[in-house]
C-alpha cells in the first residue's frame, strides 16, 4: 500500500502543478505549455501505474478498494497541505518519488 | 437553459441537503463509529481481557463449558474471538420451535481459562451500528426513515456534482482563514475528493435495504410471499433431527481445520452444533466475513458430529448475489485490516464534515444579510439551533454515552438501557442549551464541553479500571489503547474548534466595520 501512495501523492502534486494557478503558488512561475502537458501526461501515468502495485501485492477486489481509499486520501492530505505547509507538499512528493524504487524493491 | 437546469440543481440540493442535512450527520457519524464497532465493545466491557488469538483453543474451551452447562441443548452457537474484539461467546436454546425465534442464553467466556466472565451488560459499538440505521424507532420505521434519508443523500450527492461549476479546474483548492469562501472550499474538496466513498457507501445502503424498498418484483413473480423469496434465497441448512440415543460430539477444533482447508485457509466466524448429545448431531462451520470483499451470505461447511464426516460445503454463491454481496462487503469493510478500517474511519468522518459544513454554509449565507440589525427571523434561528443540537450535541451525547458506560455501577439495573437513555438525555439537554444561548457563544460551550469530555476519557478509564494506556500499550491491546488515544484526539480537536471560535468572536468587531460596506454594494 506504501508504493501505491507514493505514487498516488506524487501524480497528484504533478497534476496540481499542471493548473496554472498552484504553479505559479508553490514555483512563483507559469508553466511552460510543454510543461503543462508533462506534468498533466506524467500525473495521470502515475495514478494509472500506482494501481499495479495494490492490485499485485492483494489480487484484484482487495487491491482495488486498497486503490481507491489511498486514492482518496492521498488527494485529501495535498490538499491539506497546500495552503498551510505549500514547501512540504512538494518535498514529500520529491521524496515519494525517491523512495518509490526501494518501496517496490522492498515489498514486490 | 443550461444555467436554468443548474439553478435548478442547486436549488434541489441546497434545500434537500438543508432538511436531511441533521439526521444524514447522526447517520455518518455513528454509521463511521461502526467501523471500530468490535474495538469500541472491546473498550466498553474491559473485563474481557485480550489475549492471541488461537482458534484451536478457544473451540476446546467453548466446547468444554458448553458440553458441562448444556449437554441437552438443542443447538450451540460459538462466536470465536478475533484481534479486534477479543471475547469469546457461546450461546445455546434449549428447545426449537419451528417458525418462531427460541429463548438464546449467551454467555461470555475467557478464551484461555474458559472461566465465564462478568462482563458490565452494555450494548457497546452495537449500538451505534444499529442507530445508524434503525435510529432508535420501532422495527421497520426507523429502516424505511434512513434509506429514504440515503436516497436524499444521493440526491444531493447527483445535484452537487452538477452544481459545483469547476471541478477538475477547482480540485485541489481550499483557501483558508476567508470566511464563508473557506467552508464552501471545504465542503467541495471533501466532496470531491473523497467522493468514490460518498457514492459507494450511499449507493449500497440502498442496495442493502433493496428487497424492503422496492419488493415489487419479488410480490409479482413470488405472489406477494416474500418469505418464500428469502426461504430460497437463503435455504435453511436442512439439518439431521435429533434421533433421541445417546452420542459422543467428537473434539470440534479438528473439524474447524479441515473447514479451513475448504477455504484455502480462510478464517472461521462461528461455529453452530445441532443435537450435540445426540447420535444425529451435525456441526456448521461459517466462514468469518473478514476473508473477502464480497460478503458471503452464508458460507458453510457442515459434518456429522459423531463421525467426523463431510457433509455438505456451500455452494459459490451466483452472479446476482455477489453482487450485491459486493455492495454490502464494501459498506461494511469486514474484510478492512487495521490501516484499512482507518482510512474507512477517516473516509466516514469526511463524509461527515462535507453534510456538517454544507449546514453551515446553507446559514452562514443568509446569516450575513442579517448581521447588521443582530436579529434574526425565526427560521434562521431554527436552522441555528438545529445545527448546534445536531452536530455539536451528538458529539457530547457519543462522549456521555462512553463516559456513563464507566460511571454506571456494573449491578445497576438494566444498566446497558440506562448507557442508551443517558445518550438520548445528553443530546435533549444540548438541544435545550442551544435553544437557550445565542449562536456564537452555543457554539464555544458545546464544543468547548465535549472537548472536555472527550479528553477526560482516558483519564476516566485509568481512574475505574485497570486497562489504562499504560497497561493497554505496554500489553499490545491496540484496541483498547486505539479508544483511548482516538477519544484524547477528539478531545483536543474539539478543543481546537472552540478555541479558534472563540478567537473568530474577538475579532468580529474589525469585520463588522467592514461589512456593511459590502452589503451596501449589493443592495443597490
Amino acid at each position: 500500500m506504501l508504493l501505491a501512495l507514493l505514487l498516488c501523492y506524487a501524480g497528484f502534486v504533478a497534476l496540481c502543478l499542471s493548473l496554472d494557478r498552484h504553479h505559479g503558488e508553490l514555483l512563483h512561475s507559469k508553466p511552460s505549455p510543454r510543461r503543462r502537458l508533462g506534468l498533466r501526461v506524467g500525473g495521470w501515468l502515475l495514478l494509472a501505474l500506482s494501481i499495479w502495485p495494490a492490485v499485485h501485492m492483494a489480487g484484484w477486489s482487495r487491491g482495488l478498494v486498497d486503490w481507491c481509499a489511498v486514492l482518496m486520501l492521498s488527494g485529501l492530505l495535498l490538499v491539506l497541505l497546500l495552503p498551510y505547509r505549500p514547501r512540504l507538499a512538494l518535498i514529500l512528493a520529491g521524496v515519494g518519488l525517491l523512495a518509490s524504487p526501494v518501496a517496490a524493491f522492498a515489498t514486490l | 437553459m443550461k444555467e436554468g437546469f443548474r439553478q435548478a440543481m442547486a436549488w434541489l440540493h441546497t434545500w434537500a441537503g438543508l432538511i436531511f442535512g441533521w439526521l444524514l450527520f447522526a447517520i455518518f457519524l455513528t454509521g463511521t463509529l461502526s467501523y471500530f464497532k468490535g474495538e469500541i465493545t472491546h473498550w466498553m466491557q474491559p473485563e474481557v481481557p485480550a489475549h492471541a488469538v488461537d482458534d484451536a483453543r478457544s473451540v476446546a474451551v467453548a466446547q468444554r463449558y458448553l458440553e458441562q452447562h448444556a449437554p441437552t441443548a438443542a443447538r450451540w452457537f460459538i462466536g470465536l474471538p478475533d484481534s479486534r474484539d477479543p471475547g469469546l461467546s457461546v450461546m445455546w436454546q434449549d428447545k426449537i420451535d419451528p417458525g418462531r425465534r427460541g429463548n438464546f442464553i449467551e454467555k461470555m467466556l475467557d478464551p484461555v481459562s474458559g472461566e465465564q466472565l462478568q462482563a458490565r451488560e452494555t450494548m457497546g459499538g452495537e449500538f451505534f451500528y444499529r442507530f445508524h440505521f434503525q435510529l432508535q424507532m420501532p422495527h421497520p420505521w426507523g429502516r424505511w426513515l434512513s434509506t429514504i434519508a440515503a436516497m436524499v443523500m444521493f440526491v444531493a450527492l447527483i445535484t452537487g456534482i452538477i452544481t459545483h461549476k469547476k471541478i477538475f479546474k477547482d480540485f485541489f483548492t481550499f483557501r483558508p482563514r476567508k470566511g464563508q469562501r473557506s467552508w464552501l472550499d471545504g465542503h467541495n474538496a471533501v466532496g470531491v475528493l473523497v467522493l468514490p466513498f460518498h457514492l459507494m457507501i450511499t449507493y449500497s445502503s440502498l442496495v442493502i435495504f433493496m428487497t424492503m424498498v422496492m419488493p415489487a418484483s419479488i410480490i409479482a413473480s413470488y405472489d406477494g410471499d416474500t418469505r418464500a423469496f428469502f426461504n430460497e434465497l437463503f435455504p435453511a441448512t436442512d439439518n439431521a433431527p435429533a434421533l433421541g440415543q445417546p452420542g459422543k460430539l467428537l473434539p470440534l477444533a479438528p473439524l474447524v481445520e479441515q473447514a479451513r482447508a475448504q477455504w484455502d485457509g480462510g478464517h472461521v466466524g462461528r461455529l453452530a452444533v445441532n443435537n450435540p448429545g445426540d447420535v444425529n448431531a451435525s456441526v456448521n462451520v461459517s466462514r468469518a466475513g473478514s476473508d473477502r470483499v464480497v460478503h458471503d451470505f452464508g458460507s458453510t461447511v457442515s459434518f456429522n458430529g459423531n463421525t467426523g464426516e463431510l457433509l455438505r460445503v456451500s455452494a459459490e454463491q451466483s452472479l446476482p448475489m455477489a453482487i450485491g454481496g459486493s455492495f454490502y462487503g464494501l459498506h461494511m469493510g469486514h474484510f478492512a485490516g487495521p490501516l484499512l478500517r482507518w482510512l474507512y474511519f477517516i473516509c466516514g468522518l469526511a463524509g461527515t464534515a462535507m453534510i456538517g459544513t454544507g449546514l453551515v454554509i446553507w446559514l452562514g449565507k443568509r446569516q450575513l444579510k442579517h448581521a447588521k440589525t443582530g436579529v434574526m427571523p425565526f427560521e434562521l434561528r431554527l436552522v441555528e439551533v438545529l445545527n448546534l443540537a445536531s452536530m455539536s450535541g451528538l458529539l457530547i451525547a457519543i462522549a456521555v454515552f462512553f463516559w456513563a458506560n464507566r460511571l454506571l455501577p456494573a449491578t445497576f439495573a438494566e444498566r446497558s438501557d440506562w448507557e442508551v437513555q443517558s445518550f438520548f438525555i445528553a443530546w435533549g439537554l444540548t438541544l435545550l442549551h442551544a435553544m437557550l444561548r445565542r449562536g456564537r457563544r452555543a457554539w464555544i460551550e458545546q464544543l468547548g464541553l465535549g472537548a472536555v469530555l472527550f479528553m477526560g476519557v482516558p483519564l476516566l478509564n485509568a481512574l475505574t479500571t485497570s486497562e489504562h494506556l499504560g497497561v493497554s500499550l505496554a500489553k499490545g491491546d491496540w484496541a483498547m489503547a486505539g479508544f483511548d488515544l482516538t477519544c484524547l484526539g477528539s478531545g483536543l480537536f474539539l478543543a481546537w474548534a472552540a478555541w479558534k471560535m472563540q478567537h473568530r468572536s474577538a475579532v468580529q468587531p474589525r469585520a463588522e466595520r467592514a461589512r456593511p460596506l459590502t452589503l451596501k454594494g449589493e443592495v443597490h
